[in-house]
């Protein structure tokens, strides 16, 4: 009689005339070494009937967990850290935003005109630890007499000009990791960041999920990256289809006047995914040639 | 604290104010899996089982005739994800039985392995439910197997799983989500074009809509022949 083997994740299971005769367990060491000597096709019903015992059943679980955890280490990628990092940019911009209104109600109670003249919420924050109210005032031609401004003893200016400084540090911190996602995506995805920059290239990969992804959709659907509600939306009720997603904000395609706007982002797509495929099956560098292509259609 | 038994093995109800929850036995006592109510009574911990977060769950609440999951079942669970609905099939199964929790993604595997780490019947896989040639090495037979995932071709890797692992006469439950099916189809067309298919293949002992705890999802419990 024949004797057919199969081997799972704990050992070699030897079985004759639908009998198991034999078993092999592997050693601890050996279960995550193991991976290549498994029996690659589905193994007939009664070899899975034989190994659906308690004993099994026991080692086979301190086999998965110790692969399992292996195969979770190993499923970084190494565009997961710009994604992670786009998101955080993405996160500071919002944060920013409410700390620098919270900031501006609070010191306008000090200094409002001052506050009202300038509106880059970052070169505020500077100019008011730089500069002392009296010098702001008189860059507007104002005496402090002349302000709406209320004399606030230093105890209470203290915390206001602890929030700006910490704004400030956000302020470092953001451009520090824009710059990390620009040298990362250069390297990782050169063609794709010289078409449309580090930022929207971080951002179709964030929504992709991973360069593989992005690589293996169609133009369609990068031009369509990030407007998914309004897809669904369209597919579901018949409302407009959307003409672009997170490419709106691709200079070119903003820049279009309204009615070519829809052309401009299908052919920026249809460039985007002939670079995300140069990206992933690492082919020579074309991206520019690419952009130029797209910038001369549409200027 | 008031627990009565349900009408299925394992599965428990309980008093909550006015309400009458569904539970189950808590394995790990102590411990919660998704910030869920623990009830204790006597010496035995109970863990409340919400159903607008878990599709058995609310085919339970919606009065299913069926699940084919017993303390000492062995399950196989496809679309664990981070371990909600498993934990609670689990508890179920006891230490007597076993669930192949088997899920894709390494982000939800990473919570589900908490899970796995102190329940003793409770196996992680990661592993692409699709292809059963890939993953059959960490599994065994099952005597049930629930699946849910949001894939198109969701009834098809059902069949093909539970004709590689279930054992005959065991059974089957599928969760479908109509809108990973089709978004632009009926759901209704969609459940009727899945019926035809499982029918094909399988008995199809019961059929429950979810409304109101998810929208667009039905579950299906089959019998294999």
């Amino acid at each position: 009689m024949a004797h057919t083997s199969y081997t799972n994740c704990i050992g070699t299971f030897v079985f004759d005339d639908k009998k198991l005769v034999e078993e092999k367990l592997s050693g601890k060491k050996e279960i995550l070494t193991n991976s290549a000597k498994m029996t690659a096709e589905t193994p007939p019903f009664y070899v899975l009937e034989a190994l659906a015992q308690p004993k099994y059943l026991a080692l086979m679980r301190e086999a998965t967990i110790l692969i399992t955890k292996r195969k979770v280490a190993e499923s970084l990628r190494p565009e997961y850290l710009v994604v992670q990092a786009v998101s955080n940019v993405d996160e500071i911009d919002k944060v920013a935003n409410n700390l620098a209104k919270r900031l501006r109600e609070w010191y306008e109670l000090y200094n409002p005109e001052f506050s009202k003249s300038i509106e880059a919420h970052e070169k505020f924050a500077e100019l008011i630890q730089q500069k002392t109210r009296k010098e702001l005032l008189a860059e507007l031609g104002m005496t402090e007499a002349e302000s709406m401004g209320a004399e606030i003893p230093a105890e209470d200016m203290k915390p206001i000009m602890e929030l700006a400084k910490q704004m400030s540090e956000l302020y470092a911190l953001r451009a520090r990791h824009a710059e990390y996602i620009e040298t990362t995506m250069t390297r990782l995805l050169p063609n794709v960041t010289a078409m449309c920059g580090s930022m929207i290239g971080a951002k179709l990969l964030a929504v992709a999920g991973s360069l593989e992804k992005l690589a293996l959709f169609p133009a369609s659907t990068i031009q369509l990256l990030g407007a998914e509600k309004a897809l669904f939306r369209h597919i579901k009720t018949g409302a407009k289809p959307p003409k672009f997603g997170i490419i709106i904000n691709h200079p070119i395609v903003a820049r279009t006047k309204p009615a070519d706007k829809g052309k401009a982002a299908r052919m920026l797509a249809d460039k985007i995914s002939i670079a995300a495929k140069i990206d992933f099956f690492k082919g020579e560098f074309k991206g520019d040639a690419l952009r130029k292509e797209v910038e001369e259609k549409f200027r | 604290m008031t627990i009565m038994p349900h009408k299925f093995k394992g599965i428990y109800t309980a008093k909550k104010g006015k309400n009458i929850v569904l539970c189950t036995k808590n394995l790990t006592p102590g411990r919660k899996v998704y910030g869920e109510d623990l009830f204790k009574e006597g010496k035995d911990e109970y863990r409340e089982w919400d159903p607008t977060r878990s599709k058995l769950g609310a085919a339970l609440v919606k009065g299913v005739s069926q699940i084919g999951i017993y303390p000492g079942s062995k399950v196989l669970y496809l679309g664990a994800s981070t371990g909600t609905t498993s934990s609670h099939v689990s508890d179920i199964v006891g230490e007597e039985g076993f669930v192949f929790a088997l899920d894709f993604a390494p982000r939800t595997t990473r919570q589900l392995m908490y899970l796995c780490e102190v329940r003793n019947n409770m196996s992680p896989i990661i592993a692409d439910a699709r292809h059963p040639e890939t993953y059959h090495q960490y599994v065994t037979m099952v005597d049930a197997v629930f699946q849910d995932i949001a894939q198109r071709n969701q009834a098809e890797i059902f069949i093909k799983n539970c004709n590689a692992f279930l054992k005959p006469g065991g059974f089957g439950i599928l969760a479908i989500k109509a809108r990973s099916v089709d978004v632009g189809k009926k759901p209704k067309q969609i459940f009727a074009e899945v019926r035809a298919y499982l029918e094909k293949n399988t008995t199809i002992v019961d059929y429950r809509e979810l409304e109101p705890f998810e929208r667009d999802h039905c579950i299906f419990v089959c019998k294999k022949k």
